[in-house]
């Protein structure tokens, strides 16, 4: 779905990303995990087609990336919903910016709704909502047009830790209907090792890739496995790959 | 009973100063061309109401409006011009800037050659005066949009006339609704400024009427007139944000 060739990313002196290099198989779930700062950020704004890179290339189905890609789900650390629309209609949002009728998606837009646990939410405000619900409110709007590519830039990361425990296996629920491909950035050791197959292990700046982890888990993956022995000995190896200037 | 109070607390300041005024002018004996008593302020109104409201609508309303019209078109038309054609921000907003610094009321007399002693004068001298907030609040309203949502819009297949009608606009309400409710009064100003210079209709034209017969009372009255047609066009815009923008203030009340 997804392949990187030697991506490197400068801003002026400094580099963000040295060198990455990595693909990512259809209906995989792929994290990124590294120290703040390592790029991981600025790595998934080159696969969006944001930013250029200033080196390398990245290809999404095989056609280089120029410019921003079609057919692709993006949730950001916040929210990012319009005040002015309800839960309904912000999810809606990206419907309308592609230029078709809202009303051929709102079963489709109902149905995440449901999915997400915000059913009896659809026409509040974001304002009524609490940090989390509004996330969710991100992640169906992500999905609505039913993409095959989801990028996700820390989605959790302004949340509170109980909040997010609880999303990561909300994520895992709706994401398990779609089995979209997914790359996933987080400085979440437990959270990538959750969710994901795959795990980038990256170093701090100029961002390489240390490792590349398999999760071989199954699924779906329950809460009771965090002390499984052998989710406890993948987080660990993930952890040994960072650098002492990770900060938790 | 005592909730009825709460509610007329707002009003008490009025009453306790009308009083105050009303007693202190009989007892102190003031003349009334120096400060006349509101009972004789509103007698004199009641006396020239007709003549009061024709002044303000036809002639100061009038102007006011449609100068705060013109500016509200000119000036959201220029922040789009500035907001979209970025090279245009720096080269225009200086001269802005220093324009914005000419006190406009100086600006009058050069106006009465320009534009006579009509309405357009007064026109003019609304527009100018408003026009500078509302350009300066539309270019926030219509260009600080998080970087987030318009990557998110563009990554949807946004082009950037649906960016603009579907995020841009809207986000600009609020500050439109903001600047006109600084503008309204500057634009009133203008009008009575520019009645004060020229032309012999307005509530600007009575207030100096007023004046050059020492008719106090009429001065007060028309000053009356004046701030009750500004309370009136404020409440206006405030009803309208009320009813378009339910959700900024839900976000301030947050």
């Amino acid at each position: 779905m997804v392949t990187i060739e030697g991506l490197k990313k400068s801003f002026g002196e400094v580099t963000a990303i040295g060198d990455m290099s990595f693909n990512v198989a259809n209906h995989e779930f792929l994290s990124i995990v590294g120290p703040s700062g390592c790029g991981k950020s600025t790595a998934l704004r080159v696969i969006a087609g944001l930013t250029e890179p200033t080196a390398g290339k990245v290809l999404v189905r095989g056609a280089e990336v120029r410019g921003p890609i079609k057919d692709v789900g993006m949730v950001f650390q916040a929210p990012v919903l319009l005040p002015w629309r309800s839960v309904l209609t912000n999810v809606l949002f990206p419907i309308e910016m592609r230029g078709e009728r809202r009303s051929k998606y709102q079963a489709k837009a109902l149905e995440l709704i449901k999915l997400a646990g915000l059913e009896g939410f659809e026409n509040h405000a974001p304002y009524q909502l609490s940090g989390g619900m509004q996330q969710r409110v991100a992640i169906c709007r992500a999905l609505v047009s039913s993409p095959q590519l989801l990028l996700m830039d820390e989605p959790f990361g302004a949340l509170d830790i109980m909040t997010r425990e609880r999303m990561g296996f909300e994520l895992q629920k709706i994401w398990s209907v779609g089995r979209q491909t997914v790359i996933f950035v987080t400085h979440s050791i437990t959270e990538a090792v959750l969710l994901s197959d795959t795990i980038v292990v990256m170093s701090g700046r100029p961002g390489t890739i240390k490792k590349i982890v398999k999760v071989d888990l199954p699924r779906p993956r329950l809460a009771s496995m965090m002390k499984d022995p052998r989710f406890v000995e993948l987080a660990a190896d993930v952890r040994d790959q960072i650098d002492a200037q990770w900060v938790e | 009973m005592i909730n009825a109070l709460k509610h007329l607390r707002p009003f008490l300041g009025f009453v306790v100063l009308l009083v105050v005024w009303q007693v202190g002018v009989r007892l102190a004996n003031f003349p009334e061309y120096i400060l006349p008593a509101p009972t004789v302020i509103l007698a004199r109104l009641w006396a020239t109401r007709n003549e009061q409201l024709y002044h303000l609508f036809v002639a100061t309303g009038f102007t006011t409006v449609v100068g705060l019209a013109l500016a509200l078109v000119v000036g959201v038309l220029m922040a789009l011009a500035v907001v979209y054609i970025k090279p245009l921000k720096a080269m225009i907003m200086p001269l802005l800037a220093a324009f914005n610094s000419i006190p406009k009321i100086a600006v009058a007399p050069l106006l009465v050659i320009w534009f006579g002693l009509g309405a357009e004068t007064k026109i003019v001298l609304a527009f100018l005066l408003s026009v500078f907030p509302i350009f300066v609040n539309s270019i926030t309203g219509l260009g600080e949009i998080e970087a987030d949502v318009l990557d998110l819009s563009r990554l949807s297949g946004g082009t950037p006339w649906r960016i603009f009608l579907k995020v841009r606009l809207i986000n600009a309400v609020p500050y439109i609704t903001d600047a006109l409710r600084i503008a309204f009064p500057l634009a009133l100003v203008g009008s009575i400024v520019g009645e004060f210079i020229a032309g012999n209709v307005g509530a600007g034209y009575l207030v100096l009427s007023g004046q050059f017969n020492l008719d106090t009372p009429l001065v007060f009255a028309a000053l009356l007139c004046i701030t009750l047609f500004a309370t009136l066009g404020i409440t206006l815009i405030g009803l309208l944000e009320n009813h378009f923008v339910t959700w900024k203030h839900s976000t301030r009340r947050r």
